[in-house]
């Protein structure tokens, strides 16, 4: 898989090239700007592109604006935003648009391999990916509250997968669930929840976050 | 003036007006005033009436309009001494050259009053035609050629200005006089008429009496002149005699008015006088100027006072003084400064008069108007302070990110490709130690994170109150309820304040559950938190929310539970 890496700084550039090339991954450019990124991208046609959320000038959330704007211009291309934040609005940002082959990671998973590659391989079948962290701060808060209660302990656990951005695919081979199994806990998690089933899968994980959220879906683009 | 000048130039205008009667009562046949006792009456009525205004003017500092009515006065007096029998050659040779001075001056002083300048050049070119029209054509150029012998004047003294006697010559400048005269006079009575009608309502209100005064006499003058074309010269039949008593009433006349321009002064001066009684038992800020822009009759008037190098405006904002500008002065000092409608404050008499009347209104509301200022400036600076502060968490908390968690990463990163280095079969214990390692590094980074978001949540910068509120309440879960958040994006001073006071009371108490509410409402962002006890930082807090004019206060609801509210004014 051919990947591209933004990032500021020299030294996670340089570490995250050797442990993807170590991987198997092709690392076929590295920027350290937005706009570097958007022009390597170009030049290079990569499947995935690996964003630092925080870059030149300002520091704040360039690499989130640059992301978006390559799912704009390369729908075909994966992105992937590793951030500080653990707030689920950044992660939401990302994903309203265009929630295919998006992705957004803590930073500090670069060093867990295995999330990493699952990460990077989701991406690039255009799934989206969302940090388990994240997923799992938002299921606390939900929690006391009673609205998850109504949920079996494998319904909750397929719901925490529908929110990390797995596909039902992705879902039978964590749990070791047939396809109709887990279609049939998705149907039975929506109902119970009151949320719209006719969205389709890459909306799908949108609803999810903002049920969890407690708070109004991004609208549809 | 010097008291012994101002002395003598009151005994020799007396002088000179009895002695000029004594004269016309000596020759009536040519004369003006000495053919009758009325008429005789009216020159020194009108004569010292002039004398009296001009040298109270010249007290009351009006110097320039003081010299002129004085000189007016003299001018007017000299007419009677252009009379072939006053038996002296000194007299006789200033008659003949000043017996026509008293318009031009009356003109002048006019067109002067109050300032004492001349406003425009359409003045400046009639008043200096005048002077030459009268003083040189009719008075120098004639006496020049003027010989008694030659006319046939036995009685005639000397003329001390004879350079060469020839009838006709003096005859033809004597009609070019007059011909000159009648243009002048007319012009003068016209431009007093348009200025009459010109003059903006402040203005006239000041100058409409002795435009008025002066625009008739002018008229006069210029009916005189117009009498005269015929014969080309000025003479003393019937008819010029009522044209000349006619111009003693109308000076009397332009004496009063200016004498009534010092009434309405000090009727200001009363008034403006009781209105600062009034305003020391309630002086609302500001409000000087406003008392003396109803009471001077200008609702464009503006009023600031010098401190240090700024002006400031009553309520101690910095104010800005455009047009026509008219300092206060009291002991030397300027304390202040007006900006009114052109010519309101010309009367340099009526300046004082409102200076010396609202005296202690203005240092009381100067003062006030220093004291606010001084506060504002604090106020900004405790903000400047409060933005200072924010800006130095906020790059707090960029340098956490970019400096210490990027190296952090960059050694989780080093860690994973240090395990990768073991081999397929790897010694267990340095794997064990390579995920004490890589455990640790995790926590450092958690906590490291917590840190940065403790000292300034980025998202509270990019994303405004209520995302941060959002991200308070999914970090902290169970702990908050946000019953209402309805704030748009305001200020970042006042968001950051708002936000600090829900994170402050949070962390006074871990297992409380706080309900939230913020709303906006008439530019204030309004924070209710409620909690178990009041914040350990209320201090803190209450000076972060009073740097932006806003107040913490803390709720008791019963049983030791308080709810702190902060309003904090953000402007929309």
């Amino acid at each position: 898989m051919r990947v591209v890496i933004a990032d500021d700084e020299v030294l996670l550039r340089e570490g995250l090239d050797r442990l993807l090339t170590e991987a198997g991954f092709d690392v076929v450019g590295k920027v350290g700007t937005a706009a570097e990124l958007s022009r390597k991208v170009e030049l290079t046609r990569p499947d995935v592109a690996v964003v630092d959320i925080r870059m030149p000038p300002t520091h704040t959330d360039e690499g989130l604006v640059a992301a978006r704007e390559l799912q704009e211009t390369h729908p075909d291309v994966g992105v992937l935003v590793l951030s500080h934040y653990l707030e689920s609005r950044y992660a939401l940002r990302l994903l309203e648009e265009h929630p295919a082959g998006a992705g957004y990671l803590l930073k500090e998973r670069v060093s867990d391999l295995a999330v990493l590659t699952d990460a990077l391989a989701r991406l690039h079948d255009g799934e989206c990916v969302v940090d388990p962290t994240i997923v799992a701060r938002l299921f606390d808060r939900a929690g006391p509250t009673g609205r998850l209660d109504e949920l079996t302990v494998r319904e909750r656990e397929v719901l925490t997968l529908m929110a990390e951005g797995r596909s039902n695919r992705g879902i039978c081979e964590r749990l070791y669930l047939s396809p109709k199994t887990v279609e049939a806990h998705i149907k039975h998690i929506f109902m119970k929840l009151g949320v719209d089933q006719s969205v389709d899968d890459h909306r799908r994980v949108l609803a999810v976050l903002a049920y969890l959220r407690g708070r109004q879906a991004p609208q549809e683009a | 003036m010097a008291r012994a000048t101002w002395i003598a130039v009151l005994a020799a205008g007396l002088a000179v007006g009895a002695f000029s009667l004594a004269v016309a009562r000596d020759a009536p046949a040519y004369s003006y005033g000495g053919g009758s006792t009325f008429a005789g009456a009216a020159e020194l009525v009108a004569g010292y009436a002039l004398l009296a205004v001009g040298l109270t003017a010249l007290g009351r500092r009006q110097a320039r309009v003081g010299e002129l009515l004085v000189a007016a006065s003299f001018a007017w007096f000299l007419l009677e001494w252009n009379n072939p029998r006053t038996g002296s050659a000194f007299v006789f040779t200033v008659g003949l050259t000043l017996y026509v001075a008293a318009p031009p001056l009356v003109a002048h002083a006019v067109f002067a009053y109050p300032s004492g300048r001349l406003s425009g050049w359409p003045e400046r070119v009639g008043v200096a035609s005048a002077y030459a029209g009268a003083v040189i054509v009719l008075g120098l150029l004639a006496a020049a050629l003027f010989d008694p012998a030659a006319e046939d004047c036995a009685q005639c003294p000397h003329n001390f200005l004879l350079v060469h006697g020839s009838r006709s010559a003096y005859a033809d400048v004597n009609r070019v006089g007059v011909d000159l005269g009648l243009a002048w006079a007319l012009l003068l009575a016209l431009l007093a008429a348009a200025a009459l009608v010109r003059a903006n309502p402040v203005r006239r209100r000041v100058t409409a009496p002795v435009l008025a005064a002066g625009a008739a006499y002018l008229a006069l003058v210029a009916a005189e002149f117009a009498h005269s074309t015929g014969r080309g010269f000025l003479d003393t039949d019937t008819l010029d005699r009522r044209l000349w008593l006619a111009q003693a009433g109308v000076l009397c006349a332009l004496a009063l008015a200016v004498a009534s321009g010092w009434v309405r002064a000090r009727r200001t001066r009363s008034e403006v006088a009781r209105l600062v009684l009034e305003l020391a038992e309630s002086p609302p800020a500001g409000g000087l100027r406003d008392a003396l822009a109803s009471k001077l009759g200008d609702d464009t008037l503006e009023l600031a006072y010098p401190v240090g190098d700024r002006l400031l405006d009553g309520r101690g904002r910095s104010a800005r003084l455009a047009g026509e500008v008219t300092p206060l002065v009291q002991a030397g000092k300027e304390v202040a400064l007006l900006s009114h409608r052109p010519g309101l404050l010309d009367d340099p008499a009526l300046v004082e008069e409102v200076a010396a009347a609202a005296r202690l209104a203005l240092e009381n509301e100067r003062l006030q108007a220093e004291t606010r200022f001084q506060l504002e400036e604090l106020r900004a600076s405790r903000m400047r302070i409060i933005e200072m502060g924010d800006a130095e968490r906020r790059r707090l908390e960029r340098d956490l990110h970019d400096g210490a968690q990027q190296r952090l990463v960059a050694l989780a990163l080093d860690l994973r490709l240090a395990r990768s280095r073991l081999g397929v079969q790897p010694d267990p214990v340095e794997l064990a130690r390579v995920d004490e390692a890589e455990g640790q590094l995790r926590l450092a980074l958690a906590e490291l994170r917590e840190l940065a978001r403790g000292i300034f949540p980025a998202v509270l910068a990019e994303e405004g109150l209520t995302a941060a509120l959002e991200a308070l309440e999914e970090e902290s879960p169970g702990r908050i309820g946000l019953t209402s958040v309805a704030a748009s994006r305001v200020g970042s001073a006042a968001e950051a304040a708002a936000y600090f006071v829900v994170a402050e009371t949070l962390r006074c108490d871990p297992a409380y559950r706080h309900d939230v509410a913020v709303a906006q409402q008439d530019g204030h962002l309004v924070v209710e938190v409620d909690g178990a006890r009041p914040p350990a930082s209320v201090v803190a807090l209450q000076d972060r929310v009073g740097a932006l004019d806003g107040s913490v206060r803390i709720l008791s609801r019963g049983s030791g539970r308080v709810t702190v509210r902060a309003e904090i004014p953000c402007g929309s």
